[in-house]
């Protein structure tokens, strides 16, 4: 059963629109979640609550003048936001959401595309994003921007690793990269995240490296770097990376739900709102987390991740190989 | 893939010509740019259009390991380097030595020798093997099956080059920082 080409172009509409709404109040719920820890208010004074904040700050950045250093290197500068943009919206295409529906006999997937290699369509995705914090700190011609660029790369290549191999446990019990199948066999069997507990742990703290957030936000250490690779942009044009920073973030919840949490399952068929509700929880810790830990030095990043990180994700994955060939 | 066959091919063609140009002419870019930066991103291009080829072969998953270690794990370190050492850099191969550029004419005349031959075997028909395409087709399963099973043995080889060349690279790594006590903290 297969679903026509112009639904899966609407889902992959409202998808979109969605999470870019999502993204809109993360912000707002970052920046409330953030003041209520540090004994502030946070925004209040875009309507009630600060609830209008996001759209306040969008008509800011959009109506600021984009300028640009005058040795940046035109295309790529321009280019390296979109790159960054792009990859990040378009890895939420194959997280299922829900169970498939069959609406005036037309079928509905669950999700955008199912395709064989979804958990590799998003690593692969994920590591062309990359070239977007690379290219657009290098394209500023600017001293911070490059040193940027550097701990960027430097810190998603190794925590990359970890992350990937962090899965491995999940694609062995699930028998199949295909989120969509994966999701199926936690409905089943339970949610991975109890057999697979480490890899959970694992795949949280990789992750939060993966989106460069604290304590492992050194690319952007606003202390030491200005901002990192974005130091030299302004407007909707730092916007547009900052967009796909948090994007990242909710896609990472995303998968993180789909490969331990079971998705969309839950009691009383509740479907696409248990897959927001868990996803809600996870952006929720992710905050909490940024806000209770300190920042690493730059060489405890790099121990931590290839010294205990990466030698825990490769146990976990020949643990759980040995665990299923012997049961 | 699906909604291509459904258009009756044509999408298939059109994704075809246009892989196939970008594929081309990121080639070409890779050799022609001065600036080493260039080159690279023209590289990362290079492969991005190779996966497309290889969507086009239903090799799905060969398409996402292209992207994954080519595109995005190799590349990277290219790009890494060649940015910390300094966008503007000459390139270090300019004014090559004479038996650099008698390599390069001769590998360059190999591979049209090569495409010589195949549209001429193509013209004659003599390429009319054909390899039946089923649903286990390219999928990670059925690739998985084959290195454990035909492929052993040059699957472990591979392994054991790789292992090599990470050895190697600690070696080396280890040696540089001895020489140089201050890099290690930088």
């Amino acid at each position: 059963m297969h679903e026509p080409w112009w639904i899966a172009i609407i889902e992959a509409l409202i998808i979109i629109n969605l999470v870019m709404v999502t993204f809109a109040y993360l912000t707002w719920t970052e920046r409330k979640v953030m003041g209520r820890i540090q004994l502030r208010y946070g925004p209040n004074r875009a309507g009630p609550f600060g609830l209008l904040q996001p759209i306040a700050d969008m008509v800011k950045l959009i109506r600021k003048e984009a300028f640009a250093p005058s040795s940046a290197i035109p295309i790529p500068y321009i280019a390296a936001p979109i790159v960054s943009m792009f990859t990040a919206l378009a890895a939420f295409a194959v997280i299922p959401f829900g169970p498939g529906w069959t609406i005036n006999g037309w079928h509905v997937n669950g999700e955008v595309a199912n395709v064989p290699i979804a958990l590799l369509l998003i690593f692969a995705l994920g590591s062309i994003g990359v070239y977007g914090f690379m290219v657009g700190g290098w394209a500023s011609e600017s001293k911070f921007s490059i040193l940027g660029s550097m701990r960027t790369c430097a810190q998603l290549v190794s925590y990359e690793v970890s992350l990937a191999l962090s899965v491995l446990g999940v694609v062995i019990l699930g028998r199949s990269l295909s989120l969509v199948d994966i999701v199926h066999r936690q409905g089943e069997f339970l949610p991975f995240a109890a057999p697979q507990f480490v890899g959970m742990v694992i795949f949280f703290i990789a992750g939060i490296a993966e989106t460069s957030r604290a304590p492992f936000d050194l690319p952007e250490a606003d202390t030491e770097l200005v901002g990192g690779y974005h130091t030299e942009y302004s407007g909707m044009r730092w916007g547009v990376f900052q967009t796909s920073e948090y994007i990242n973030l909710i896609t990472l919840s995303g998968l993180m739900v789909t490969l331990f949490f079971s998705g969309w399952h839950g009691p009383w068929g509740l479907g696409p709102l248990w897959f927001v509700l868990k996803v809600l929880v996870l952006l929720f810790v992710f905050i909490w987390v940024r806000t209770t830990l300190p920042r690493l030095r730059y060489d405890q990043l790099m121990k931590f991740g290839w010294k205990i990180l990466l030698p825990a994700a490769t146990i976990n994955a020949v643990v759980t190989a040995l665990c299923v060939v012997a049961f | 893939m699906i909604a291509a066959y459904s258009a009756g091919g044509a999408l298939v063609w059109i994704v075809w010509v246009v892989a196939g140009f970008a594929c081309l002419a990121s080639g070409v870019a890779v050799v022609s740019f001065s600036n080493p930066f260039y080159s690279a991103l023209a590289l990362i291009g290079n492969l991005g259009s190779l996966a497309v080829l290889y969507l086009l072969l239903s090799a799905e998953f060969v398409a996402a390991a292209q992207v994954l270690v080519y595109a995005g794990a190799v590349m990277v370190m290219f790009v890494f380097v060649i940015a910390y050492v300094g966008p503007r850099v000459e390139t270090p191969w300019a004014g090559a030595p004479g038996w650099q550029t008698i390599a390069a004419v001769l590998a360059a005349g190999a591979i049209f020798l090569e495409i010589v031959v195949v549209i001429g075997l193509k013209a004659s028909n003599s390429l009319l093997h054909s390899e039946h395409v089923n649903r286990t087709f390219g999928t990670p399963g059925w690739i998985g099956r084959l290195f454990l099973t035909d492929h052993l043995l040059a699957f472990e080889i591979t392994s054991i080059v790789l292992l090599i060349a990470a050895v190697g690279g600690v070696v080396l790594g280890s040696h540089a920082r001895r020489r140089d006590p201050n890099e290690a903290s930088a």
